[in-house]
């Protein structure tokens, strides 16, 4: 997978290159607009990266010029402003994603992902999801363990649901609040971690070998191997 | 010209200014008409005068000149008929006999020696001899059988005979009459027309004023973009409109300040943060021994909260000078409040807090819905940092009017005492509180910066109860359905 980052502070220019090439991605990173124009034109990337605070210019209108010079890779847009401004809304709309800094490397990898699935759609989507000896079936709402059928809520299958599609990577708790409950919010409480410790009572519960692990300080994993 | 208001044309000012100014009118050309009354009165009567005095003295001196035989009274009657035909003011009448004229003479005795005009004149002697008239001047006499009544001059002549001459005053007052009712005809008609004109002059004129505020009132405490109409004219309204948009502009270029304030604030404390949160990850990601591990994610964690602070004190500020940016979409209350309620259960269920909600189905409003969803998940972090072990929690979710109530109680021990007057300032909070004081900042921030009201106390019988009343402005700003609020679970 080709990424171009477009990010100028060198600091998080250099985590960012060294976590993203860590999970798999051929990075190219740029620090201008003018910059970036010219690796856009010169080579084909998969994602691009825009923050959207640049020297020469305003990160939207940087993403809008690539656009005209062909470049039709997904973009993920990193904002240092609070309230979400109504252009990158509508790009957003477009297919592209944003995140607010500062962010967990697990969120920026996880829409990284979505972003690239979203703009290759591969085959049907699977109606079953296996992992381990975790099952769960999407269409009949019903999820086994070792063959044994688990007593989940509603709620707790959605959970489950997300961190079987996330299988072997982490989670974030804002990630999970978003995408299980579709809000960007943070709580100062634990709600989350309750929602994973009842679900891990039932998943884990009877089990020699817990799938759901807690990783302090990032988030949680769904065990593959 | 459109008129949209839904008030009654009567309460409108430029009714009443009408009222007013043709009431003003009406009086003034009453009064012109009075005095113009009373002029033509006197000088119709003067004139009468004149006429009765010099003929009276005419007929006096043919009286006394013409032999006393016996065409006396034929001689003297056929120059009082004469006269009589020569009376001023006098309207064509068909009759053959002149009744709006007499002539009379009274004998030495008191006996009625010639009689000119209608009637035998026995009732004009008498009422003549009734009211003892004065020699030098024409006076009023009322007759009986005659409606109106007559001017009246008398002469004395040389023989001691006295002879009067009247003229009734019929026509006079039928000539005043005839004038009273023509003004009375057109001072309506000008009166209606007046009041036409300056009815629909002030109306114009005001609709400019109704345009003005309409379009001020849609300027919403937060949307300063747009501004009030101006019209071509340059009168008092434009100035209106022109220092109303002089004031918009300073007042948004002041906002924007604000805006760039936070902004870069949030942009200069944001990028080190990524940076740094970045940092410690990777190291968390190389660190596969738990005793480093720890702190490393202990400060990743300690981060997020400065994060979440951050975010929190600088929409509380903007907010505290109306000025907190809002993305409005379409938020069903009803919705968003039985997903919290998903959310939060698990949690406050393992404190043994017990969470109710009464809502009467889908109660839409507009408003931003990350701030709404993060004022919402506040009220909840708010209960569960706070209650005791076993309380209750019940949400009361109504809209009365054009609002939407929420009513959040407790069973708790409420607000406590010292720090009651001060519930929504920054950096309150209880002494066994360990927030960061922020969080009914926040929320009242929120509703603010919705157009809405709270108030926080706490109950007769315990606990706090919190209100919240959000407006469900829906008509002025566009909705766009968010993909984000409009999950289903």
């Amino acid at each position: 997978m080709r990424l171009l980052l477009i990010e100028d502070e060198l600091d998080i220019q250099r985590f960012l290159r060294h976590s993203l090439e860590e999970a798999g991605y051929q990075v190219e990173v740029a620090g201008s607009v003018k910059r970036a124009e010219q690796l856009a034109v010169e080579g084909v990337y998969d994602v691009l990266i825009v923050d959207l605070g640049l020297p020469d210019g305003d990160g939207i209108s940087a993403i809008l010029r690539l656009r005209q010079l062909g470049v039709k890779a997904p973009v993920l847009i990193l904002s240092a402003r609070r309230s979400v401004d109504d252009r990158v809304r509508g790009l957003e709309q477009g297919g592209d994603d944003y995140l607010t800094k500062p962010f967990a490397l697990a969120e920026l990898l996880a829409r990284l992902r979505n972003l690239i699935r979203r703009n290759n759609p591969s085959a049907n989507e699977a109606t079953r999801l296996r992992v381990l000896d975790l099952e769960l079936d999407l269409l009949r709402r019903e999820a086994t363990r070792a063959g044994e059928t688990l007593q989940l809520t509603r709620q707790e299958f959605v959970l489950l649901e997300y961190l079987c599609r996330n299988a072997g990577r982490v989670v974030t708790r804002s990630m999970i609040l978003d995408q299980v409950w579709g809000m960007r919010i943070q709580p100062d409480t634990n709600v989350v971690d309750v929602h994973i410790y009842r679900l891990r009572g039932k998943v884990d519960g009877k089990s020699q070998q817990p799938l759901i692990r807690t990783l302090r300080g990032v988030g949680y994993v769904l065990k593959d191997r | 010209m459109s008129s949209k208001t839904d008030k009654p044309v009567m309460r409108s000012a430029a009714w009443r200014i009408s009222l007013w100014a043709t009431l003003a009118f009406a009086c003034g050309t009453l009064l012109v008409f009075v005095f113009l009354h009373q002029f033509v009165a006197d000088d119709i009567g003067r004139r009468s005068d004149a006429w009765l005095s010099g003929e009276v003295e005419v007929l006096g001196d043919v009286a006394e000149h013409t032999p006393k035989d016996s065409v006396y009274d034929r001689v003297v009657g056929e120059v009082a008929e004469l006269a009589g035909k020569e009376v001023p003011n006098r309207l064509q009448s068909d009759d053959v006999v002149n009744d709006s004229v007499f002539f009379l003479q009274e004998g030495t005795d008191g006996t009625l020696k010639l009689w000119v005009g209608a009637g035998n004149g026995e009732p004009n002697l008498k009422a003549i001899q009734a009211k003892n008239l004065p020699s030098d001047r024409p006076v009023d006499l009322h007759v009986s059988g005659f409606s109106t009544p007559f001017r009246v001059a008398s002469v004395r002549i040389g023989d001691g005979s006295r002879i009067y001459l009247g003229l009734s005053e019929r026509d006079e007052i039928r000539v005043l009459r005839n004038l009273r009712f023509r003004f009375f005809l057109v001072w309506l008609a000008l009166v209606l027309f007046g009041f036409g004109i300056v009815f629909f002059t002030t109306r114009r004129m005001l609709s400019h004023v109704r345009g003005i505020t309409e379009a001020a009132s849609r300027i919403g405490r937060t949307d300063l973009s747009t501004r009030v109409p101006m019209t071509s004219h340059n009168d008092e309204v434009t100035q209106l409109a022109l220092t109303l948009n002089h004031m918009l502009d300073r007042i948004e270029s002041s906002m924007h300040q604000l805006h760039t304030i936070t902004d870069s604030l949030a942009h200069d404390l944001r990028s080190p943060l990524t940076a740094i949160r970045g940092k410690l990850e990777s190291s968390l990601s190389t660190t596969r021994d738990g005793e480093h591990a720890e702190p490393i994610a202990s400060a990743i964690e300690e981060l997020d909260r400065l994060t979440d602070f951050l975010n929190k004190s600088l929409d509380v500020a903007e907010a505290k000078a109306d000025a907190l940016r809002l993305d409005r979409s379409e938020i069903d209350m009803d919705e968003l409040l039985r997903i919290m309620i998903d959310l939060y259960e698990p949690s406050m269920s393992e404190r043994g807090l017990k969470v109710q909600l009464m809502s009467s189905g889908p109660m839409k409003i507009v408003g931003d819905a990350a701030l709404i969803h993060r004022m919402i998940a506040n009220l909840f972090d708010n209960e569960l940092k706070h209650l005791p072990d076993g309380c209750s929690v019940t949400m009361k979710l109504d809209s009365q009017d054009d609002a939407t109530t929420l009513l959040v109680e407790d069973n708790g021990p409420g607000f406590p005492l010292e720090i009651r007057p001060h519930l929504f300032e920054r950096r309150v909070k209880g002494r066994e509180s360990n927030g960061h004081g922020l969080g009914l900042a926040f929320v009242e921030a929120v509703v603010r910066a919705h157009g809405g009201t709270i108030s926080a106390s706490n109950r007769e019988t315990g606990g706090a109860v919190i209100i919240i009343s959000i407006p469900l402005s829906a008509v002025e700003h566009p909705v766009a359905a968010s993909p984000e609020v409009a999950r289903s679970n």
